[in-house]
């Protein structure tokens, strides 16, 4: 299973674009209101940077995986247990879209249908594609999809230019003030992108620069539309009405009317998400379970995929009666601990590991 | 070849089921709102009324003798609660995604708070907060939805349209939210009323909405005034909504009168330089068109031409002066000049935002005017 570089730029670009349509904006705009772009800004900075630590590690051990490398740098037991932080982050992840899709859906179409039934088509479909072509099977999906999602997604921005007064966003800074901003900062980056998943994927790369460039980039632009779209988002709402709106890119397409002619295009924008979100759920889904497999020693990782679906299946039906579950977001454990944790401290303390390693095998091997 | 017809039939039986048919309704299925209304009733409840068209009557193009839509009515707690009682009465799905209007009674704006109903507006996915909302005065917004107007096939449509051809623009739910949100501007909203007239020489009328002004809301969203016809267009220009114009006034010597077609109007705030934020400068500017001069005026005289610019923009100046004191002392800043201030002395606002209402009236507001003549017709002097 090989992924090629341009395929590895949509395969980030869709899932970080995923995560940042669904809940960061949110999480700013309540924190720093009309200065809520700052802390996007900011926090897309740190998630690109961490994208390169990220980057850095995988070029250290360029023929494996997270789940073998690991192994080496922290050893077995230790290792094993870092890792299943992020087997656990990545299955929120999955759990925490999947479950936001079928909200959706069932508030604003399929009224009558039971939520079970979305779910099970939507699971059906990646774990189908995981099966039959793994990642392969999703990157040329991403490749395919890829190019309408962000046109379209970029484009239905600029649909709203008599809504938009620029103004809405002043006076920067005064109201706020950094310590909002920051606090803006602290919540939503963790929502703008995973970089965690580039270090099962990058094991996968054909041609690792060309990867890695690929997956900059990927980051980048989905970073960039994160940002215009909380801009514009602040143009057409303005700052309160921003702060209280759950699904921003959703709204924003209701809020289009051009010439009292073209309306209603969320019926486009609809569609578009699920595809964004099945290229998400794929990346996710299969590695995880890849990384299942090599963490528990058996070879057949198509067979845990399954049983990884039936098992999310069963956990999102689970926390569809427990609402406590699923409104953790916000927590300070998650957003104080776990996030900084897996997203910062542990690539930070990988890197400086490898590093010395390699420093170590250099100037120990006589030359 | 077994297997692929199995593989056939289970897709076929996923299909209805993965293209969501059990949520699918037909266009014929639907009753397309066009128009609510909401009104306050005796017990302490809401009325709220749907226009709903009725497409087999629109087809054969004339609303003659048949209706072209219906209006129905259910009493509620809240809005979702008398929709739902309205629902039952009909045997259509009702579907909000294409209204147009939302026309509030007097009395409902009196004893309610406005800002419950923007929940509903808000929430609600079905709702597209494109909608303009107006205010009917003297009378309960259901009667402005039953009317039957002469021209279109409904009121609703007729209103907006009449905004819009007099350059009303913004006055959506959308816009009513921010401005209701925003500490430093207070809302705008549109009056119609109903006008008693003989239309048609046939039958007698029962009477057609005609635009009445603008109601000047305060911070809990009450109004507090009302600005008649002639104040509007000058609120409207002030508060940077536009409004297509035309004015008329005398000249100097009160012989004739002169009468422009104003456009491309716009306006701007600023403070003045060096001076504490309470003194604010409201400048407009706007191209005007002389079209109809009956002061025996010679518009190919180059200095009457400068003089007639001269005296247009003082008598637009003080014109517009007394709507700018007439609102000031309602102490609602329907101008967003609290807003302007709020982006040019962020600290200083910090300590008037809670009280702006008064102290809005403790700033001192001046008009500038930039009006061009652009054209004075296609006759130069008058014809004699």
């Amino acid at each position: 299973m090989k992924v090629s570089g341009y395929q590895m730029f949509w395969l980030i670009n869709i899932s970080s674009m995923i995560m940042v349509s669904y809940l960061p904006i949110q999480l700013a705009a309540r924190e720093a209101r009309q200065d809520c772009w700052i802390s996007m800004l900011l926090g897309s900075l740190v998630m690109l940077a961490v994208t390169w630590i990220m980057l850095r590690i995988c070029m250290q051990h360029k023929d494996k995986t997270l789940v073998v490398f690991i192994k080496d740098l922290l050893g077995t037991v230790l290792g094993k247990l870092v890792v299943f932080v992020y087997f656990l982050l990545w299955f929120m992840q999955m759990a925490m879209i999947a479950k936001g899709m079928a909200e959706f859906q069932s508030l604003v179409m399929l009224h009558n249908t039971p939520m079970l039934f979305v779910l099970v088509c939507m699971l059906f479909l990646v774990a189908y594609a995981v099966y039959r072509g793994g990642i392969t099977a999703v990157s040329r999906c991403a490749e395919v999809i890829g190019p309408f999602f962000v046109s379209v997604l970029f484009a239905q921005l600029f649909l709203n230019p008599q809504g938009m007064d620029m103004k809405r966003v002043l006076p920067v800074y005064y109201d706020s003030g950094w310590y909002l901003i920051l606090k803006g900062t602290f919540y939503s980056m963790n929502y703008l992108v995973d970089p965690s998943i580039i270090l099962m994927l990058f094991f996968f790369a054909e041609n690792k620069r060309t990867a890695a460039r690929g997956i900059m980039w990927g980051t980048a632009v989905a970073m960039a539309w994160g940002v215009i779209t909380t801009l514009v988002l602040l143009f057409v709402t303005g700052p309160r009405m921003a702060a209280e709106m759950i699904v921003p890119v959703y709204s924003l397409t209701k809020f289009v009317s051009i010439l009292n002619f073209i309306q209603n295009i969320d019926a486009f924008f609809i569609p578009l998400w699920l595809l964004g979100a099945f290229i998400k759920l794929g990346v996710g889904l299969f590695i995880l379970s890849y990384g299942l497999s090599q963490w528990t020693g058996i070879k057949n990782w198509k067979l845990i995929a399954c049983l990884t679906t039936v098992v999310w299946l069963a956990y999102l039906l689970y926390s569809g009666h427990e609402i406590r579950l699923t409104n953790t977001l916000r927590s300070l454990f998650l957003v104080g601990g776990l996030y900084p944790f897996a997203y910062i401290v542990l690539p930070l303390l990988f890197w400086l590991i490898g590093s010395i390693r390699q420093h170590r095998k250099s100037s120990g091997s006589p030359s | 070849m077994k297997r692929f017809f199995m593989l056939l039939c289970v897709l076929l039986m996923v299909t209805p089921c993965v293209s969501g048919c059990s949520d699918f309704v037909e266009p014929n299925q639907l009753a397309f709102v066009i128009g609510t209304a909401v009104d306050q009733v005796q017990d302490g409840s809401i009325e709220v009324s749907l226009q709903v068209v009725i497409p087999s009557q629109l087809q054969k193009g004339n609303s003659t003798n048949s209706e072209s839509f219906i209006v129905i009515s259910a009493k509620g707690r809240d809005v979702f609660e008398a929709s739902q009682n309205i629902q039952r009465k009909i045997p259509r799905r009702l579907m909000t995604s294409h209204r147009i209007l939302i026309a509030i009674g007097e009395s409902y704006f009196q004893k309610n708070e406005l800002n419950l109903l923007f929940d509903k507006l808000a929430r609600d996915p079905s709702n597209t907060l494109r909608d303009v909302v107006i205010l009917i005065k003297g009378g309960r917004a259901k009667d402005f939805l039953r009317l039957k107007h002469p021209m279109e096939y409904v009121t609703s449509l007729a209103a907006s349209k009449e905004m819009n051809i007099n350059g009303l623009q913004d006055f959506t739910s959308r816009q009513l939210v921010i401005d209701s949100l925003s500490q430093g501007t207070r809302p705008l909203v549109p009056v119609f009323k109903v006008e008693h007239k003989t239309v048609s020489s046939q039958k007698k009328s029962e009477g057609i909405p005609v635009f009445a002004g603008f109601a000047v809301l305060n911070k809990k969203l009450k109004p507090v005034g009302f600005l008649n016809d002639t104040e509007c267009a000058g609120a409207s220009w002030l508060a940077g909504k536009g409004m297509f114009q035309g004015i008329t006034m005398p000249w100097k010597n009160g012989k004739g009168m002169l009468s422009f077609r104003l456009s491309r109007l716009d306006r701007s705030i600023r403070s003045v330089r060096g001076q504490d934020p309470k003194q604010v400068v409201l400048a407009i500017k706007a191209q005007a068109y002389l079209l109809e001069n009956t002061a025996s005026l010679d518009m190919t005289d180059m200095n009457t031409v400068i003089d007639v610019q001269k005296y247009m923009n003082a008598y637009i100046r003080k014109d517009l002066q007394a709507t700018v004191n007439k609102v000031q002392k309602s102490g609602s800043d329907v101008f967003g000049i609290g807003e302007y201030l709020h982006r040019k002395h962020p600290i200083w606002w910090k300590r008037q935002r809670d009280e702006w209402d008064a102290n809005f009236k403790t700033v001192q507001v001046t008009v500038k005017s930039d009006i061009q003549l652009r054209s004075v017709g296609v006759i130069g002097g008058e014809l004699k």
